[in-house]
């Protein structure tokens, strides 16, 4: 972890959002897969955005999809309340990340498993899910990224592709959780694998050491679209750029659009969804902000 | 936007091309003109879908391989320029899979690429020293994008279609299009160009569409466009 200055203010956060859906997916028929949603509580804020695979196998992923983010986001609030409640060390950060990761796994395959009761699957699910020898929670298989943001700390939590972008102030930025070598743009890791807590990276960050202008989460639509090659770097120095000079407002109007291009026939084609939090003043903040694909 | 702008995923295409001794005169002749008619198809589909970029490269190949098209180009953009018999030449395969193999190595090709595919055409039987065919295959099959690759063949000739080739290709859904003669050769690049371009039509009846291809039962070849699914 870089030090580059301490201050004992943290800033309240906003949160902006934008998804749409792929180009391949509107000509194809299917329903934007991704899903995002957020929270702002007496705790601090929570953000969570996930991405339904597009395998034929995983059919409802949209579903478990929009089921991740809302299931993350009750349980990364009441890791906020916990952060922001105690003086918190660094070792119980990591630590929330953790649990946060645990109680997201086990409350999304509860979540599962209910709707499957109220909507079991259908003879031509049923059908597929036997060809493929699959277990009744991989139709619904899902990535998840979750960020926290409460006191002076910035939980993180992934299990699949996509990215996370922590900028600074300076416009250099980094990667709040560790990277993945099974994640080869083809596959990824998955909430719907037996072993989906092994999977999950998980990162604590004290905001009062790293002092952050912009943390930037999104799905691999994004990613898969930019030019740059790694489009990190870039991307990090202009929302460094445009935190300082423009107000929230502005990204309000313009995030959905970047999310749009992303999903555009000239980008990846793919459905792309971004979470942008901001410090800020909290003009814009609305409180719970959820959407989902469809 | 924030970053450097944005484009559509590159899908990186190589062509392996026979170039020894025995692909002389009318032979080398229809596969350069074969290419060269393939190229449009491949642009044509480019323009109309919505997802991928294509990048041509070509090595060509005989007792050792070289890169006749070493850097990725557009498709739209590119002017083939004939390939050329090498006299004597013998036609060793391992060594050109290990240049593939080089040339999909992690960090050499873009992480948000599609599947790459690859086009190796021939007149011949590998006639590689004892290992050197499969030491090649190994090389390139050890790399990510290499293993998962789309790989066709196309024989020149029923004596050209071998049990190496399909090794090179590696699914036994996909069978080694045979060129009976020269004039065959552009009619199955065509096909082999459309199987990469219809991987991406969903819904389309894949059996029908491969029975028309290849003239074989099966399914068409889906690997590019394959989307997400768990590791």
């Amino acid at each position: 972890m870089t030090t580059d200055s301490t201050t004992d203010e943290v800033a309240t956060w906003q949160v902006i959002t934008g998804s749409a859906r792929g180009a391949t997916h509107r000509v194809n028929g299917l329903p934007n897969q991704d899903a995002v949603a957020s929270q702002d509580g007496p705790g601090g804020v929570v953000v969570a955005i996930a991405d339904g695979h597009g395998h034929v196998r995983h059919f409802r992923s949209a579903h478990g999809a929009a089921l991740a983010v809302d299931v993350a986001c009750r349980v990364a609030s009441q890791a906020a309340a916990g952060l922001a409640a105690d003086a918190t060390e660094d070792e119980e950060a990591e630590r929330a990340g953790q649990e946060l990761a645990r109680a997201t796994v086990a409350d999304w395959r509860s979540a599962v498993a209910g709707q499957l009761e109220v909507r079991p699957y259908t003879a031509e699910e049923q059908s597929i899910l036997d060809r493929s020898a699959d277990t009744p929670v991989v139709p619904y298989g899902s990535t998840l990224l979750v960020a926290v943001i409460a006191a002076q700390w910035l939980v993180c939590a992934q299990i699949g592709d996509g990215d996370m972008l922590a900028v600074r102030p300076d416009g250099s930025s980094f990667a709040p959780v560790a990277g993945d070598d099974r994640l080869d743009g083809r596959r990824t890791t998955s909430l719907c694998q037996p072993d989906a807590l092994a999977s999950f990276r998980t990162g604590a960050h004290d905001l009062r050491q790293v002092p952050l202008a912009a943390l930037l989460l999104a799905t691999d639509g994004y990613g898969n679209a930019q030019a740059d090659e790694p489009w990190q770097p870039s991307v990090g120095r202009d929302l460094a750029e445009l935190a300082a000079c423009r107000d929230r407002h502005w990204f309000g109007q313009e995030v959905p659009g970047w999310a749009e291009r992303c999903a555009s026939a000239e980008g990846s084609g793919d459905d792309a969804t971004i979470a942008l939090l901001l410090p800020g003043d909290g003009q814009d903040s609305d409180g719970r902000d959820a959407e989902e694909g469809g | 936007m924030p970053g450097g702008g944005i484009s559509r995923r590159p899908l990186h295409f190589i062509i392996l091309a026979d170039c020894s001794g025995g692909m002389k005169g009318e032979k080398i002749q229809a596969l350069n003109f074969a290419i060269a008619d393939m190229l449009p198809h491949l642009a044509a589909w480019e323009r109309d879908q919505e997802r991928a970029q294509v990048f041509i490269r070509a090595i060509a190949f005989a007792t050792e391989p070289w890169w006749h098209i070493a850097e990725p180009q557009p498709v739209a953009q590119l002017g083939w320029k004939p390939l050329q018999p090498v006299p004597k030449g013998l036609t060793n395969m391992g060594p050109a899979f290990a240049l593939v193999g080089q040339a999909l190595a992690s960090g050499r090709i873009e992480r948000r690429a599609l599947r790459p595919a690859m086009l190796l055409i021939t007149d011949g039987l590998a006639t590689d020293p004892p290992g050197g065919f499969e030491a090649g295959l190994s090389a390139m099959m050890a790399e990510p994008a290499g293993q998962a690759a789309l790989r066709l063949a196309i024989a020149i000739g029923r004596d050209a279609k071998s049990a190496a080739l399909d090794r090179f290709i590696g699914d036994p859904g996909v069978p080694v299009l045979v060129a009976d003669s020269s004039e065959d050769i552009a009619d199955r690049l065509v096909a082999a160009s459309l199987a990469v371009s219809r991987m991406s039509e969903a819904g389309a009846d894949r059996g029908a569409v491969a029975r028309r291809l290849f003239g074989a039962p099966g399914d068409v070849p889906s690997k590019i466009f394959d989307q997400d699914t768990i590791v």
